[in-house]
């Protein structure tokens, strides 16, 4: 199966997949009742043991890089720049001020960002699209619909094959891929206007194999893969209305009345995201720098 | 006499673990064609994809006209190695045929008179005057994919390489591939072929290298690879039909392995011209 659907047997993959999707729309939602960076970070660690239940640490940890990029971008821009902020937290070179409230509105943003791809990693990476599906079916969501979300699961690791064989293909035709920015932008045409038509070809063809298999039949169809919610799930549930109860509780009632959110959090969490994009800088380098000194050693 | 592409000790593993090809040796001569047949999955693909340095070694050397491809990039080996891809889709992109002829030039930066000289060679060795117009995807697939050949030609690459030209074409397609196979020959290029067509191997009984489970297992001529069951058992090969035939032939079979119908038909005049002679003598 092309996805990113990691076969495991763990508990969070036994779950049926509504169940998921409830837990999906859950942290979404938390991520917005939860308005104050502390109570984020709380929560965002307080999903951590999920990924470890689900034993997908690395392949969490790995998409999560791309996310953090976000963070830094955001926690840093928006930091010193947006003009909400009036209290100075700290100066860095240059006279460029990173101010209290900006902070917290930025590490917010940021937070969120991260919360809510935790749980869409976490659900994707645990659930067979197949499932997911058939799920759906069974919510009354109409089959076209389904396989139209299925597909765009399954079609984005073709495309992107595809792409790899189209861009040695224009190679081959003394392509330079490794050029200037305005050469690779000029690139972008020989890469994709191919893919494009490949592509469309190859959603025309799916369309008739379809209707070969009476596809577009009137009535109920029958699922290969069946899901049923069981004892576990309501468990699961049940944990997430009572969570979402004291969530509310919190901010209704005690908003205000306690503060975790304080100077030394945000500067910490700005630092923190500051040192993991910088080991992932340096882990990229380092790995340049031995690719270009063992390919010296090779010749 | 100096190889055009050597292959020394090279092997590949892909970055998921694969070990997909494992101590190669070969070495490739000016003039020669080299088919390289296999089951799927044996590595021939990652073989020739070393050839024009869009995959590199991870152990061993590869030198392409004496130009190692560890250092050279991937434009300028491909303007010694033509790669034709199995799907033209994959390589076609403009929207008329002469377009697509003069785009690998354009990438060379050559000048418009270098780049007319070359393209008007490819139309004249493809037969393309009439379709220069034509938008390429306006034409049926053995078109398509000679004008994918073509525009790999026109950058007049030393070596062609072939990624199962037959694949899907018809009768008359795959006889107009083995004319061009030969053309290219008589231009004095080197071919590549990656194939599963047999019939077109024993028509050209070009020199066969067999790869089996990531490593080389054959390297001869076709009739000799053919004759050798072991090696053919193995690999998963099957010869052409003609050839099963004849080798359970008995009155034939005068340890010569037959790759074409018109050299049995030749063997059985001979023969029978001798079994005239010996009967007028008697």
């Amino acid at each position: 199966m092309n996805s990113l659907y990691m076969p495991k047997d763990s508990f969070i993959h036994n779950l049926d997949p509504r169940t998921k999707m409830i837990f999906v729309a859950f942290v979404v939602l938390s991520s917005f009742i939860l308005n104050d960076p502390a109570l984020q970070l709380l929560f965002l660690a307080s999903l951590f043991p999920l990924v470890v239940a689900a034993k997908l640490v690395k392949p969490y940890l790995i998409s999560m890089q791309f996310l953090l990029l976000f963070a830094v971008l955001i926690m840093t821009v928006h930091g010193i720049y947006n003009p909400i902020g009036v209290t100075p937290v700290f100066e860095i070179f240059g006279g460029l001020t990173f101010k209290y409230e900006s902070m917290v509105y930025a590490s917010v943003m940021s937070f969120r960002i991260l919360v809510i791809g935790t749980a869409a990693v976490l659900f994707v990476m645990s659930t067979h699209p197949s499932d997911m599906a058939s799920a759906l079916v069974k919510w009354k969501v109409p089959h076209s619909f389904a396989f139209i979300l299925l597909s765009t699961f399954q079609i984005i690791p073709i495309i992107a094959r595809e792409a790899k064989i189209v861009m040695e293909a224009q190679q081959a035709r003394c392509l330079d891929v490794k050029g200037s920015l305005i050469q690779r932008v000029k690139n972008l045409i020989p890469i994709f206007a191919p893919l494009f038509i490949i592509t469309f070809m190859k959603v025309h063809q799916l369309s008739y194999v379809l209707e070969c298999r009476a596809f577009s039949r009137e009535g109920t169809k029958t699922s290969l893969r069946d899901t049923k919610i069981g004892s576990k799930d309501y468990a699961f549930l049940l944990g997430i209305v009572v969570f979402l109860t004291f969530e509310i509780y919190l901010q209704i009632f005690l908003s205000g009345s306690f503060n975790l959110t304080t100077n030394g959090l945000l500067t910490y969490s700005l630092i923190g995201t500051w040192a993991v994009f910088a080991l992932m800088i340096a882990k990229f380098v380092i790995k340049r720098v031995q690719g270009f000194v063992g390919g010296m050693a090779d010749a | 006499m100096e190889p055009y592409i050597s292959v020394m000790n090279v092997s590949h593993v892909y970055s998921n673990g694969v070990t997909a090809i494992k101590d190669v040796n070969l070495d490739i001569y000016d003039n020669e064609v080299v088919a390289i047949l296999g089951s799927n999955g044996s590595g021939k693909t990652t073989l020739v994809k070393h050839f024009n340095g869009l995959l590199k070694p991870t152990k061993g050397k590869i030198t392409i006209g004496g130009l190692s491809t560890k250092k050279e990039r991937i434009s300028k080996l491909s303007s010694l190695v033509g790669y034709v891809f199995q799907n033209p889709n994959h390589q076609t992109f403009l929207p008329k045929v002469s377009q697509e002829l003069e785009y690998g030039c354009k990438n060379l930066n050559m000048s418009e008179e270098e780049i007319e000289e070359r393209v008007n060679k490819a139309i004249e060795l493809f037969e393309l005057e009439d379709y220069l117009d034509e938008n390429p995807f306006d034409l049926n697939s053995s078109q398509r994919k000679e004008v994918a050949m073509a525009s790999i030609m026109a950058i007049s690459p030393q070596v062609i390489v072939l990624d199962e030209p037959t694949t899907g074409q018809d009768h008359k397609g795959c006889e107009r591939i083995l004319h061009l196979v030969r053309m290219f020959r008589q231009h004095g290029h080197i071919v590549v072929l990656i194939t599963h067509d047999m019939n077109l191997i024993g028509e050209l009984n070009c020199r066969t290298v067999v790869m089996h489970q990531s490593e080389k297992v054959a390297d001869d001529q076709a009739d000799v690879v053919f004759a050798d069951k072991g090696i053919m058992e193995l690999a998963g090969l099957q010869p052409p039909q003609i050839t099963s035939l004849t080798n359970k032939l008995p009155f034939l079979n005068n340890n010569k392995t037959y790759l074409t119908v018109e050299s049995v038909l030749q063997s059985i005049k001979c023969n029978h011209k001798e079994e005239v002679k010996i009967a007028t003598r008697t």
